[in-house]
């Protein structure tokens, strides 16, 4: 395996709001999560002081690292409440440790656990996205802060941390292309969606669709305009699919990139609609 | 009536997050409305309205000042609409609150029967009732807590207990400032605000709260529901979109704007008196009398509009002014056309933002003193083609019955039934950004984003060698900075000698569950690891006053000194 940099950017200096001198430190090479082949240990901010969340502003550049586990593994036998230290149940062990049962507790977050998991999901890319709803609004009814008014500073902050992580779960997952991206993350793939198109075939066909959709002045011209974009980001997100399983994560980008722009378009056209 | 002195409370108190977690007490609901004001509680099975002394749950919305104590609209005895209007009456408190003089809003309110003057340089306006003659100044803060003592001291003669903690609900377009101003309200008049809530959100939760009824009986599927809310009243419309499921309710998107059923009245007093404008801009005695009693005359005839298809409109305003004339359904209709389509406009951008189709809207809901207008009804049921409008709720009830759950949900109190079981996951109505690449406002969290949110950007200097930069928070909609409310503004020193472009410069915004605004911003030079300096963080609203004249003032002495871009990244 090749040697794993870790570069951390800023954002995660600005989440230390509340505990600017405080580190704890984190064994990435815990069970949980699998960074690299040897243990090593890096240096950053106790989460449980933190009214932040972390994930997401941890970059892994390098090389597909195996962090996906399938939900049932995710235990490892060191989970505990931090309030009754009771350990999760049979039915609660299928699922991400985020809530104690017996206590009713919000856990701290655990940024082992990816959003997948959050959802009791295999981490794929075809996921039925109408169910999520139901999941998120279920954690929410246990993590939202609105509800632990009466509890003590340390769990409400808890809630805080864990309610937000979870609407960015949902958020992302909710949306093919940002859980495309998101799969690509989790592989420590980091894609720029911002980043200026090279390719001039791509480019071409742009600037064209954006003609298309400056002249179309009925709703006629713009439904098909629509239709032809929704099946397009068809086509690539299969693209995508099939790069991401083949591990060929410069095809993946590419899909990405173009399902981006597709996207854009989409919204568009949708707004003049 | 005992003297009843307002007390002004410090801010730590009204922020006092420290102390929910002991609570002694349900918090009441309250809706302030533009014109009428209630109050709400949950009485351990279900919520009540609480009533003055002369029976009414509706209380008129106004305070009028004397020679020696000013009385509000909740305790006065005598009530007649007139003496509203003897220029010693001030009304329409939220419509004027936290507005500087530059507002359109504070324009349309000149022809009030009361005094309001703009210097049009963006400070507060003078805002004055007419006492013996004399003009004595107030502000709508002022007149707002004098309302809100009375309204917490007949809660207390009800409830037969001190009351400090309220919820109380807001228009959706009310600004971080209007909000902040309105706590300060409440703090003067001794009241801790435990939540502001949108008005259609207090809707919602009601909403949420009859699905979770109806699955407990059985009656309903239980699966989840999407409605929308249209609410508009005297001064704010708003709307928003839900969708509830097990007691949750997610804010898919809200959209609001200042009109109402006062800028309807507007409308249709111009209409019947064409040179109203320039008529009564003296504010004398008598003008204000005139004023008056052409806007009590417009206003009932607006209300009789509402079952009937013309209405006859005699009123005699004094120095042989005379307005005698039939208006029908239709003139109304017309006159107020643009109003109209604006509202139509509003739930159109609110489904688009929800990203919910017209079809897949189970409940419409329409509340609001304005939902008895027949044309307010037909253009929100035309949008859901002819679907017929979500019947259990009082329309002029809803809102205050919401916050009133709010009050006991928040406060941590049980059912058995489970009817307080209820969440609302509550979404930001205005886009959060900082002026950056000119004079551009760059959006970080845009409206409609889920709360708790929190978003990053990363900006970078205009000059070389640049060591220090402006962080200036505006919230709104608008392209420009200048069309949108200044939050605040601080300073970043300290930036290492470099380049343009090089460092980078990352502004964080942090929005949590109790909707108190944090901006962080952090500077960092390529390469490194660690902040070049201490990041900064900054609660907002920092402005008070002013805000119009601080951000010219600003512009003028620093010019694009401290001026930030955004950050390309580097394919």
């Amino acid at each position: 395996m090749s040697k794993k940099k870790l570069c951390i950017t800023l954002s995660n200096f600005l989440r230390r709001t509340t505990s600017i001198h405080q580190y704890s430190t984190l064994n990435f090479s815990s069970p949980q999560i699998k960074l690299s082949s040897s243990p090593f240990q890096i240096q950053i901010p106790n989460f449980h002081k933190s009214t932040f969340h972390y994930f997401g502003f941890l970059r892994f550049s390098g090389k597909r690292n195996r962090c996906s586990k399938s939900a049932e593994k995710l235990q490892s036998s060191n989970s505990r409440c931090w309030n009754c230290d009771a350990v999760p149940t049979a039915s609660e062990s299928e699922a991400p440790f985020l809530f104690c049962e017996s206590c009713r507790c919000i856990q701290p977050v655990d940024y082992s656990i990816d959003y997948f998991q959050i959802f009791g999901l295999e981490k794929k890319y075809d996921i039925e996205a109408k169910n999520l709803e139901g999941k998120y609004k279920d954690w929410q009814k246990k993590l939202h802060p609105d509800l632990v008014h009466s509890k003590s500073q340390k769990e409400r902050e808890f809630a805080a941390e864990q309610s937000a992580r979870v609407i960015d779960a949902y958020s992302t997952l909710r949306k093919p292309l940002s859980r495309g991206i998101y799969m690509m993350k989790l592989d420590g793939v980091e894609v720029d969606e911002e980043q200026t198109i090279s390719d001039p075939e791509l480019l071409a066909e742009i600037m064209e669709i954006r003609e298309e959709v400056e002249e179309a002045t009925n709703s006629e011209a713009l439904n098909h305009i629509l239709s032809q974009m929704q099946e397009k980001m068809q086509i690539w997100s299969t693209a995508f699919v099939d790069a991401f399983q083949s591990q060929n994560f410069e095809e993946a980008k590419t899909s990405i990139q173009r399902m981006t722009y597709y996207s854009r378009v989409i919204e568009e056209v949708v707004k003049k609609l | 009536m005992a003297e009843q002195a307002y007390t002004v409370a410090s801010d730590s108190e009204t922020t006092g997050e420290e102390k929910s977690s002991t609570f002694p007490e349900i918090a009441i609901g309250v809706d302030i409305g533009t014109s009428q004001c209630s109050v709400a509680v949950w009485n351990g099975s279900q919520v009540e309205l609480l009533k003055n002394t002369r029976n009414q749950k509706m209380m008129r919305s106004y305070v009028t000042f004397k020679e020696d104590t000013p009385s509000g609209g909740v305790s006065s005895q005598l009530f007649h609409e007139h003496d509203l209007l003897s220029g010693a009456t001030i009304f329409n408190m939220k419509r004027l609150i936290g507005r500087v003089d530059t507002d359109p809003v504070i324009h349309a309110s000149k022809n009030l029967p009361f005094l309001v003057q703009t210097l049009d340089i963006g400070v507060r306006p003078f805002i004055a009732a007419l006492v013996n003659n004399m003009w004595r100044s107030t502000t709508p803060e002022e007149v707002l807590a004098i309302f809100l003592v009375e309204l917490r001291a007949m809660a207390e003669a009800q409830l037969k207990r001190p009351i400090r903690n309220i919820v109380l609900t807001v228009p959706v377009s009310f600004s971080r400032f209007q909000l902040t101003r309105i706590e300060r309200t409440c703090a003067m008049a001794g009241l801790h605000v435990l939540r502001l809530m949108p008005e259609p959100t207090a809707v919602a939760l009601l909403y949420g709260q009859h699905q979770q009824q109806a699955s407990h009986e059985n009656t309903g599927s239980g699966c989840e529901k999407i409605a929308l809310i249209f609410n508009m009243g005297a001064g704010y419309c708003d709307v928003a979109v839900t969708a509830t499921a097990g007691g949750v309710s997610q804010i898919k998107a809200l959209a609001g704007y200042t009109i109402g059923g006062e800028d309807l009245l507007q409308n249709m007093m111009c209409y019947l008196l064409p040179d109203s404008q320039s008529l009564f801009k003296n504010h004398g005695v008598k003008e204000i009398k005139s004023m008056g009693l052409l806007r009590v005359a417009t206003q009932d005839a607006i209300h009789q509009l509402s079952s009937q298809t013309n209405v006859q409109v005699d009123v005699d305003l004094g120095d042989g002014l005379k307005i005698c004339k039939v208006v029908d359904r239709e003139e109304f209709e017309e006159v107020n056309k643009n109003l109209f389509e604006k509202c139509e406009s509003l739930i159109i951008q609110c489904l688009q933002d929800a990203k919910v189709e017209v079809e897949d809207v189970n409940d419409v809901i329409i509340v609001g003193g304005c939902s008895f207008i027949p044309k307010v009804k037909n253009l929100v049921t035309n949008i859901f083609k002819g679907k017929e409008p979500y019947k259990g709720m009082n329309p002029l009830e809803a809102a205050v019955c919401g916050a009133a759950v709010e009050g006991a949900v928040a406060s941590g109190i049980n059912d058995p039934f489970g009817y307080l079981d209820l969440l609302t996951i509550q979404a930001t109505p205005l886009a959060i950004g900082i002026r950056a690449n000119g004079n551009n406002f760059i959006p970080l969290i845009p409206r409609n984003t889920t709360m708790p949110a929190r978003k990053d950007v990363v900006f970078t200097t205009i000059h070389d060698n640049q060591t220090e930069a402006l962080i200036l928070v505006y919230e709104g909609e608008g392209k420009k900075v200048e069309e949108n409310h200044m939050l605040g503004y601080f300073k970043i020193t300290g930036i290492p000698r470099a380049p343009k472009g090089v460092p980078e410069i990352n502004v964080c915004m942090d929005i949590d569950a109790a909707n108190v605004l944090r901006v962080l911003a952090g500077v960092v030079m390529p390469g490194c690891r660690q902040p070049a300096i201490p990041v900064m963080e900054v609660r907002m609203p920092t402005v008070d006053d002013g805000h119009g004249w601080c951000a010219e003032a600003l512009n003028r002495t620093y010019g694009a000194s401290l001026n930030l871009v955004t950050l390309q990244k580097k394919a």
